[in-house]
């Protein structure tokens, strides 16, 4: 029902489509325009919807966890509140992990998987994440082309998650090639078919990882949530599947797309990555945080807003619905000088693109430390590279991850260095296996020790 | 000046101890910081503990006196 006050909340009106290419192609103007006239605003779009932009409106909003939902209602039982996807999926009746739950369940999950993703916990996998990295540029250093999405960035995230959570690494495969594809496929491409069918089969091989472990316990964050009791119950498998799933799409995904941007731009901008390269031990952090500002890879989250109430001057109904552009926000020039300038210096970079509050990305630890090391070993080993422009291809559509499907380069040849992918994965298997790397932090605490098999 | 990390604010973005790595510790099991000076902060790090309150994301860390 529409009233005349219904229509005064939502005065600042604007028509907000950011599944549409447009959005990808205008982001900076969209992005100035709503931070300054409607830091909030009523969008018509995907059945009607609050957008956030402005960095003071999402901070605020963000944190007022009592207020907002993150619940995915799937089987009806509470609210019926819808998630974090704006619009929801057809036909989903999937529960995004405890992304798409609220306390206490939400951080009883968060606390069985902290000590395998803290600081401590991701700085152990350094070395391993050294050697994938090394053996992924020998597959192509002797050739002098490389892409960087397909022969890197989406390998080595999606090698050490499946390490993390205990999957035989070698199962690689199974996983990455869905992730990527289902992102970035359009619903009505004729793709699309194959796109499920691989998604199928990943599903197919984490439950039956899931039943293997609970069957033959071995280290890992399946093994911790296979013995899991949340909010004094021992959750359904088809919840924690919705967690490893989770746990997957945000490690997958995400660092290849801040991966490969970072590299696009340090090709584009030659003497700024002498700089980076030249100045890593200052630098390399400041710039991390920089490239995470500028090409936000996960663009936003949504919410539903579970109370009336009024927050950063606007106020809302309960059952509305929320989008937070941590993308728009990161645009902020209020907060941000120059917000449209990367600036591998910046300082005071509160940026959003890990989101905020109790749902901050739990992997945030594992994505900047394997962007770094993949970053610092292409600058190494390929210091000259060129990514070619005609062959980069970006997703069409940034309303879900704004990445990249490839990224072509070329740069002068160089030697290899020790082995090759595969037989370096097949070595971490063994790495992982006997020194129990996936233990968690309270377990193993120790690095991982690995003797160099190239001297 | 002494510095602050409000437990209820922080949520482990760990820029903190990025920035001034001898005045903050992350905790080993959830990444959330506490600053490890408890009296006044040396004279040579006041600047970059205030670059970590203009960076941490939640704004849970301040300064006194």
């Amino acid at each position: 029902m529409s009233t005349d006050a219904d229509a005064d909340r939502k005065k600042n009106a604007y028509h907000f489509a950011r599944h549409d290419p447009e959005y990808r192609e205008r982001f900076a103007d969209i992005a100035t325009e709503m931070i300054d006239k409607c830091p909030v605003a009523w969008s018509d779009t995907y059945g009607g919807h609050w957008v956030a932009a402005g960095h003071p409106e999402v901070f605020e909003l963000a944190r007022s966890a009592e207020y907002l939902s993150n619940d995915h209602d799937v089987n009806h039982e509470r609210r019926g509140y819808q998630g974090i996807t704006i619009p929801t999926p057809e036909g989903t009746g999937f529960q995004g992990g405890f992304l798409e739950m609220d306390p206490p369940e939400q951080r009883h999950y968060r606390q069985v998987l902290n000590p395998y993703l803290s600081p401590a916990a991701v700085n152990r996998w350094s070395p391993v994440v050294d050697e994938l990295v090394r053996a992924c540029l020998n597959e192509h250093i002797e050739t002098g082309r490389i892409d960087f999405v397909d022969h890197l960035a989406n390998v080595v995230p999606a090698v050490l998650t499946l390490a993390m959570l205990g999957v035989p690494l070698k199962n690689w495969d199974i996983y990455v090639e869905p992730v990527h594809a289902s992102v970035y496929t359009p619903h009505d491409s004729p793709d699309m078919p194959r796109v499920q069918q691989a998604q199928m089969q990943m599903f197919h091989d984490m439950f039956g990882q899931l039943g293997e472990i609970r069957a033959t316990p071995r280290p890992g964050m399946i093994d911790a949530l296979a013995q899991a009791t949340i909010n004094g119950k021992t959750p359904p498998d088809m919840e924690l599947l919705g967690v490893i799933a989770l746990v997957i799409g945000g490690g997958f995904d995400t660092t290849t797309a801040l991966t490969a941007h970072s590299l696009e731009w340090l090709s584009e901008h030659p003497a700024e990555r002498e700089r980076l390269s030249r100045d890593r031990d200052t630098l390399l952090d400041s710039a991390t945080e920089e490239f995470l500002r500028f090409y936000t890879p996960a663009p936003g989250d949504g919410r539903t807003i579970s109370a009336d109430c009024e927050i950063a001057g606007q106020r809302f109904k309960e059952g509305e619905r929320l989008w937070l552009s941590w993308a728009m926000s990161n645009r902020d020039p209020a907060i941000f000088p120059n917000p449209n300038e990367v600036d591998l210096a910046r300082t005071g970079n509160r940026h959003h693109s890990f989101g905020l509050g109790i749902h901050r990305c739990i992997g945030s630890n594992v994505a900047r430390m394997v962007f770094k090391r993949m970053v610092v070993a292409v600058l190494d080993r390929m210091p000259d590279f060129r990514c070619d422009p005609a062959g980069a291809v970006h997703y069409q559509t940034i309303g879900v991850i704004q990445g990249m499907r490839h990224l072509p380069a070329t740069f002068t040849p160089g030697t290899r260095i020790g082995d090759g992918l595969d037989e370096t994965i097949a070595r971490m298997q063994v790495i992982c296996d006997e020194q129990r790397l996936a233990e968690p932090v309270t377990v193993r605490k120790a690095s991982a020790a690995i003797a160099p098999e190239h001297g | 000046m002494k510095v602050h990390v409000d437990a209820e604010r922080c949520q482990g973005h760990t820029l903190c101890a990025m920035i001034a790595p001898d005045v903050f510790q992350l905790d080993e099991v959830d990444g959330h910081s506490t600053a490890i000076i408890d009296g006044d902060v040396p004279a040579d790090l006041e600047a970059k503990v205030a670059e970590a309150v203009r960076s941490c994301p939640e704004q849970a860390i301040s300064t006194s006196g």
